[in-house]
């Protein structure tokens, strides 16, 4: 019986060592970094992460400008194929110790796990040399005082409406309306059935459409579970639309996997409200010749008229990687990315940057194909875009619950008042266990 | 055990001639290693070591970066006043409950009559193992389709038949576990039926003539030697059953994500959801834990079950 035992220990020694090599060695140790970043005279090699290269044209863009702003510092884009694997790969990618240098940070829930888990790089200096008062969204990264990522795209919802179809109905063009407003000209707008139905609008299956505008609207933070009794307006708003077959029905949109910008397009919704990054893949349709309606932007619906236009949205950006072998050249790279040049390189492909001045927007608007109307311009200058669920160490697990309440409540698993109640428990019990 | 013989034997002819036999056990030893070697070197390091990796992270809370905390039993702690975990435990057992002896009945039947001889009945075997081999994605996007509450065919097919109020299916927090249960019997039913017909033609046919001439009737034959004769392949079945039962993930995931709200939510999404989403490594663990003793539990009282029965 000795001789296997050892030789099971052996074997056990053997694999661990063959674990441990493989976690060594990094899968860009070949990049080169003859020069410890301090982007001077010799050449520099950056990695960016980044999700599904070929199909997101910001990136290159955004790269070919700042290398050619900087001859000496080449951009290696280290891409995650399919952009719904992006954080999960980015997770295992930092746990191994992987040395990339700049992490592009998809959204807020992504960036409240690097924060928390200290992955990036103070770049409260960084910070200090942007022009912070144009830059839309970068005070979602404050994370306790300090900055890990910086801005370079900005998105807030918008209401993209069929202009067409507002003339055949005989309605003015959405200018500032209240959701109640909304609520009617939906109604209006909304005919036919079975395979001819047009609705009058689409509402995405996302939580942030009902949610996370009523939140920002009401001034109020989803992550704070003591009341959420603000959020029963909208939700029977969205309920009575949906009961008059206003909007299409939640189930039907999530067993058919509805697509928000195929109703749009097929005019099969007069209205769809929608984040700006809808624009540029408009674009490139009507660009490669596929039919898309006469659209137009107006401002996102508010509880009350008159008021201002705040409107829910979040940055897109850059961090570096505490592991960086190449931190100045790579803070190097975000400030140009927050800058204007950095602007109007995304801006010339229809990605709204966070970066806004009155010479970004003409020329955002002087894109082939885009909306030349007053109304659309003043659409894309809203008063306050705010992140629907701010950043703080749980936002990942209060996301999914308030999630699940808000499919428990669209598909009438659960009523409005239940649903809401619910959701304070949940919450409370989710934030309380981290 | 081959190894303890082998050495057993080995070790006789030692205190015959000490040096070549020590050499010879060595060789002997490390021939069977080496067969098995490539097979644990992968077992070890994508199974064994994770698993125990596993087992102590659940006694810690880790982010999968900054090093893990040692923090005792307070995932369990914190696992027991989850409203989250308890209603994906429920998921999971209701799951279980639907989908093993549905998947058991008609995998049997399924074997009972197509286990004759008739011209094309490959046909017919092959056509119903199919759903088996094709895409789980695909699989759960068609029947999504299938079970849509107003256009989908199922519902129509109801409302023909005049049930006024068809369910809503996996939009209905009702009827969305039992939408899920009815696509994963559909899926894996052709795979238990080939094992069940493997197990039929070790049935002996004299039993069945025997039976005959004693004069039993069709319902006789089936319960007094169909069944008796494959009690070793209905115990292979049922294990495997629910042990894949209890880890269902893949079918759920791609058609509710465990919704409506946590409609069928079950134990290996919650431990995605903690895990990979959350990056709480140390809670997800411990669920996993939670997971793999309940099974084990499950798996050595069928055992203890099917031990008696043969006594």
């Amino acid at each position: 019986m000795k001789r296997p035992m050892r030789m099971l220990a052996v074997a056990g020694i053997t694999a661990a060592a063959l674990a441990l090599a493989g976690c060594a060695g990094s899968p860009n140790s070949d990049a080169k970094s003859t020069d410890s970043g301090s982007g001077g005279d010799a050449k520099t090699t950056l990695s960016v992460s980044v999700w599904d290269y070929a199909a997101t044209p910001e990136f290159k863009a955004l790269f070919d400008a700042f290398h050619a702003a900087n001859p000496n510092i080449t951009i290696q884009p280290v891409d995650v194929p399919n952009a719904a694997d992006y954080e999960a790969k980015v997770t295992t990618m930092l746990a191994g110790g992987d040395s990339t240098d700049i992490i592009t940070v998809k959204n807020l829930t992504d960036y409240s796990g690097y924060a928390s888990k200290q992955q990036l790089l103070n770049l409260n200096s960084v910070e200090k040399q942007v022009p912070a008062d144009k830059l839309a969204g970068l005070d979602s990264y404050k994370y306790k005082g300090t900055y890990y990522a910086l801005p370079y795209r900005t998105d807030f919802s918008v209401l993209f409406y069929n202009k067409t179809m507002f003339q055949q109905a005989g309605l003015d063009a959405p200018d500032n309306l209240t959701w109640d407003e909304f609520a009617s000209d939906a109604a209006k707008l909304t005919s036919g059935s079975g395979a001819n139905k047009v609705y009058g609008a689409y509402v995405h299956t996302w939580n942030s459409l009902v949610q996370g505008i009523a939140a920002v609207q009401n001034d109020k933070d989803l992550n704070d579970p003591s009341d959420y009794s603000y959020l029963a307006d909208q939700y029977n708003m969205m309920l009575k639309l949906q009961k008059a077959g206003d909007i299409p029905n939640y189930g039907e949109a999530t067993s058919q996997k509805l697509a928000y910008q195929t109703e749009f397009e097929t005019g099969k919704a007069a209205m769809v409200p929608m984040g700006t990054w809808l624009i540029a893949p408009l674009l490139a349709d009507k660009a490669k010749g596929v039919s898309v309606p006469d659209w137009g932007i107006a401002q996102l619906p508010q509880i009350k008229s008159g008021g201002k236009i705040v409107t829910d949205g979040g940055p897109t950006g850059f961090g570096i990687n505490k592991n960086s072998k190449n931190q100045a050249a790579a803070k190097k790279f975000i400030e140009f990315a927050a800058s204007e040049k950095g602007a109007e390189a995304v801006a010339s492909i229809g990605i709204v940057p966070s970066y806004q001045s009155s010479a970004i927007t003409t020329k955002y608007f002087g894109l082939t194909g885009m909306p030349q109307d007053d109304l659309s311009k003043k659409a894309f200058a809203p008063d306050s875009v705010k992140p629907d669920q701010p950043v703080s160490p749980n936002t990942a697990a209060i996301g999914t619950v308030l999630n699940q309440e808000h499919q428990l409540i669209m598909t009438g698993g659960k009523s409005v008042d239940d649903g809401l109640k619910e959701m304070e428990s949940l919450v409370k019990s989710q934030a309380l266990s981290q | 055990m081959t190894t303890t013989s082998v050495a057993q034997v080995e070790s006789g002819r030692a205190l015959r001639a000490p040096a070549r036999g020590r050499r010879l056990r060595r060789r002997a030893t490390l021939i069977g290693w080496s067969f098995i070697l490539p097979n644990f070197l992968g077992f070890a390091l994508f199974t064994l070591i994770p698993v125990i990796a596993a087992l102590g992270l659940s006694f810690m809370s880790w982010d999968a970066y900054n090093p893990p905390k040692w923090i005792g039993l307070a995932n369990f702690t914190r696992l027991a006043h989850d409203p989250l975990f308890w209603a994906a435990l429920q998921n999971t057992v209701l799951y279980a409950v639907g989908h093993v002896p549905l998947t058991l009945a008609l995998s049997l039947g399924l074997a009972l009559l197509l286990n004759r001889k008739l011209k094309g009945i490959q046909f017919f075997r092959v056509a119903i193992f199919f759903p088996y081999i094709s895409s789980l994605v695909a699989i759960a996007i068609v029947w999504n389709l299938l079970f849509d509450p107003s256009t989908g065919p199922i519902n129509a097919l109801l409302t023909h038949l005049g049930v006024a109020n068809p369910p809503g299916w996996t939009s209905s927090t009702t009827w969305a576990l039992p939408a899920v249960i009815i696509t994963s019997v559909w899926k894996d039913m052709g795979y238990y039926m080939i094992l069940f017909l493997a197990g039929l033609q070790a049935v002996p046919g004299e039993l069945y003539e025997a039976a005959a001439v004693d004069g039993a009737n069709a319902w006789h034959k089936f319960w007094n030697v169909t069944v008796p004769g494959l009690r070793p392949t209905t115990f292979f079945v049922l294990v495997i059953l629910t042990v894949s039962s209890f880890k269902v993930f893949d079918l759920i995931f791609v058609m509710t994500e465990g919704g409506p709200g946590r409609a069928t939510l079950v134990l290996s999404q919650l431990i995605y959801q903690d895990g990979i989403l959350n990056g709480q490594f140390g809670y997800s663990s411990a669920i996993s834990l939670v997971l793999f003793v309940m099974v084990l539990v499950i798996t050595l009282f069928q055992y203890r079950l099917q031990n008696r029965r043969q006594d």
